[in-house]
């Protein structure tokens, strides 16, 4: 207690932070449903009043953020600035969208999107389908296990390590988009060229940190194996690939994003009439925004949910390791 | 570097000697079928068929060396490979020093305050298990529409994609002076914006260098990307690859392919050089 009384920043009640809070979003849902049927542009006073309600929300948000960082809670109440802050951030785009009365051909409004989202729900569900469980994951799955294969080998043979690995940093910064037309075009418009891009894009990243896992062992350790006699074998299924774990699971995180990108971006070049890639390529075109910010908000939940799995699974796989220590 | 040089060579070897059989292999089957098509042709054997087909699956050595010569002569026409590289490569500059801008306020900020940290990053983290690139149409679009053109709308999107490895490397790097050298800063009485002057932000130099170089491969992606989705005559390779990929022609997609592959490699090797010029006491590592 006495230690709190000596900071006053800790001392601030967060009481005031969410009633500041309540009052901003207050004040833009006001105005939002005050303008749900206009279809002028609202006076400057009317844009101040936006103006003042973010800066209310987002002095509060800032508040409850700051005392939520002083006292230690689960990781869900953890997340309740960061939520606020994007609910924020919408409606306020929300109502100064409609105070400037923009086109909704250039920018929807985000409950426009999300009527949208609604109403076409079917459709984008096929081309989740199909960008995701066919092209990316396929993809995906091959991409990292040829990698984590090669890795194996040329963490074998030095041979292989000298003369393959400089070729795959190097490979590391090509511009993955470049290879899509080259594939589409190899392989054909149906899913299979796009699984492959996928996997030739998580392939270098998942060689590289495996490598580095699979060698960066502790000299005591493998010394220790051959005082145990280990054969080569052991020393891997022992030694090697548990101290991998971490890098690969680091490898497999980046590519969830890289596979998402990878297929959406393969689908600009050529697809056979279903994908959310295809999809945006297509209503960008046409400026029906809205589904294209539909499909961007399901391929945004696959890749969140997609990452979030991976981590799962690797606090379930690498439980043991250092980073996961409180 | 000198003792992967023998290896290195020996896998390019192989490669290019496996080279030859793999396109014969590749095409035979095209070539086959388009010979018992009765498809007007000049080649007379289905080996000479398969390494001089208009659409081959690998093209053969001499097209790509042909298709090359034709992409990049004359040095300085507008369709030929060596100004839409050089436009690409504004774009992507331009995109990563936009990227540097915004990553290190966003670094500040998570540095600087709790309260920022925690409503804001897990959203700048999201952004990236987001697929960004979904969003490059659209904006080339809306900025149009706004009066953005030229190169800025790319630049934007690149930056869009490159600036969170930026922010993730400066935050460490402002977070990376020994405590020591922050105690003996408090002891000058130093205020917040000379710690940053004189001590965070050296610091953190080491440290963008190392994100300039994942960014940057990230904001050629991204340029690439806004430059296929622009509307209108402006130039770049993504422009290329995109009008040849619909004119179907095959062999220059291939030699584009290799021509950003190479602009890929001499990005971030400019990057690695401008780092041993700015930060010349990391050499001694």
């Amino acid at each position: 207690m006495a230690t709190r009384t000596l900071n006053p920043a800790a001392s601030q009640s967060p009481l005031l932070g969410a009633v500041l809070t309540l009052l901003g979003f207050a004040v833009l849902v006001y105005f939002i449903a005050s303008w749900w049927n206009h279809s002028n542009p609202a006076s400057s006073g009317q844009k101040l009043l936006i103006g003042v309600g973010f800066l209310l929300g987002a002095l509060g948000v800032a508040r409850v953020a700051n005392y939520l960082s002083r006292v230690k809670t689960n990781p869900l109440v953890g997340f309740i600035p960061a939520g606020l802050t994007l609910l924020l951030v919408v409606s306020t785009i929300e109502a100064l969208l409609r105070a400037y009365q923009v086109p909704a051909g250039l920018i929807p409004t985000p409950t426009r999107v999300l009527a949208t989202l609604w109403e076409v729900r079917e459709v984008l569900l096929k081309d989740a389908a199909q960008t995701v469980l066919l092209e990316a994951l396929v993809g995906y799955l091959i991409g990292c296990s040829l990698g984590v294969l090669m890795a194996l080998l040329v963490s074998r043979f030095v041979f292989l390590e000298r003369g393959l690995l400089p070729y795959a940093t190097a490979f590391s910064s090509i511009p993955i988009v470049a290879l899509a037309p080259v594939l589409v075009k190899m392989i054909g418009l149906d899913w299979p060229s796009k699984a492959v891009i996928v996997a030739v894009t998580v392939f270098f990243p998942v060689v590289v940190n495996t490598f580095r896992g699979l060698t960066e062992v502790s000299p005591l350790s493998l010394e220790l194996m051959r005082s145990y006699a280990a054969s080569e074998a052991q020393g891997y299924r022992w030694l090697r690939l548990p101290n991998a774990l971490p890098f690969i699971f680091n490898a497999l995180k980046l590519g969830t994003t890289l596979a998402m990108i990878g297929a959406i971006v393969g689908e600009f070049f050529g697809a056979d009439g279903k994908g959310l890639g295809f999809r945006i390529q297509i209503e960008a075109g046409r400026f029906g925004f809205d589904i294209v910010w539909s499909a961007i908000i399901i391929a945004s939940i696959v890749g969140i949910a997609w990452y979030n799995l991976v981590t799962w699974l690797e606090r379930q796989f690498t439980g043991w390791h250092v980073s996961f220590r409180e | 570097m000198t003792r992967n040089l023998v290896p290195m060579l020996v896998v390019a070897l192989v490669v290019v000697a496996l080279y030859y059989p793999l396109m014969l292999l590749a095409n035979v089957p095209v070539a086959q079928q388009a010979l018992d098509n009765g498809a007007a042709l000049e080649c007379k054997t289905t080996v000479a068929c398969a390494s001089s087909l208009r659409s081959p699956v690998l093209p053969a050595p001499m097209q790509l060396w042909t298709g090359f010569r034709s992409l990049v002569l004359p040095l300085t026409a507008p369709t030929s490979i060596l100004p839409n590289a050089w436009a690409t490569a504004g774009n992507t500059l331009l995109g990563l020093l936009l990227a540097t801008l915004v990553g290190i306020f966003f670094a500040i900020g998570i540095v600087a305050s709790r309260a920022f940290e925690r409503s804001l990053l897990p959203w700048v983290v999201a952004s990236q298990t987001v697929p960004i690139i979904a969003l490059a149409p659209m904006l080339v679009v809306v900025l149009g529409q706004y009066g953005v053109q030229g190169a800025l709308p790319k630049a934007i999107i690149a930056a869009f994609v490159a600036f969170f490895p930026i922010t993730i490397g400066v935050a460490k790097g402002l977070r990376s002076p020994d405590p020591l050298a922050l105690e003996l800063m408090k002891t000058y009485n130093a205020s917040d914006q000379q710690t940053y002057l004189k001590l965070r932000f050296p610091a953190s130099v080491p440290y963008l260098f190392t994100a300039f170089k994942v960014a940057i491969t990230a904001a050629l992606i991204g340029a690439i990307v806004a430059e296929i989705s622009t509307v209108g005559f402006q130039q770049g390779l993504g422009r290329m690859l995109f009008e040849n990929s619909r004119a179907s022609d095959v062999v220059s997609i291939w030699v584009i392919m290799l021509s950003s592959a190479l602009l890929g490699i001499l990005l971030v090797a400019l990057v690695g050089w401008v780092e041993r010029w700015v930060t010349p006491w990391q050499r001694a590592r």
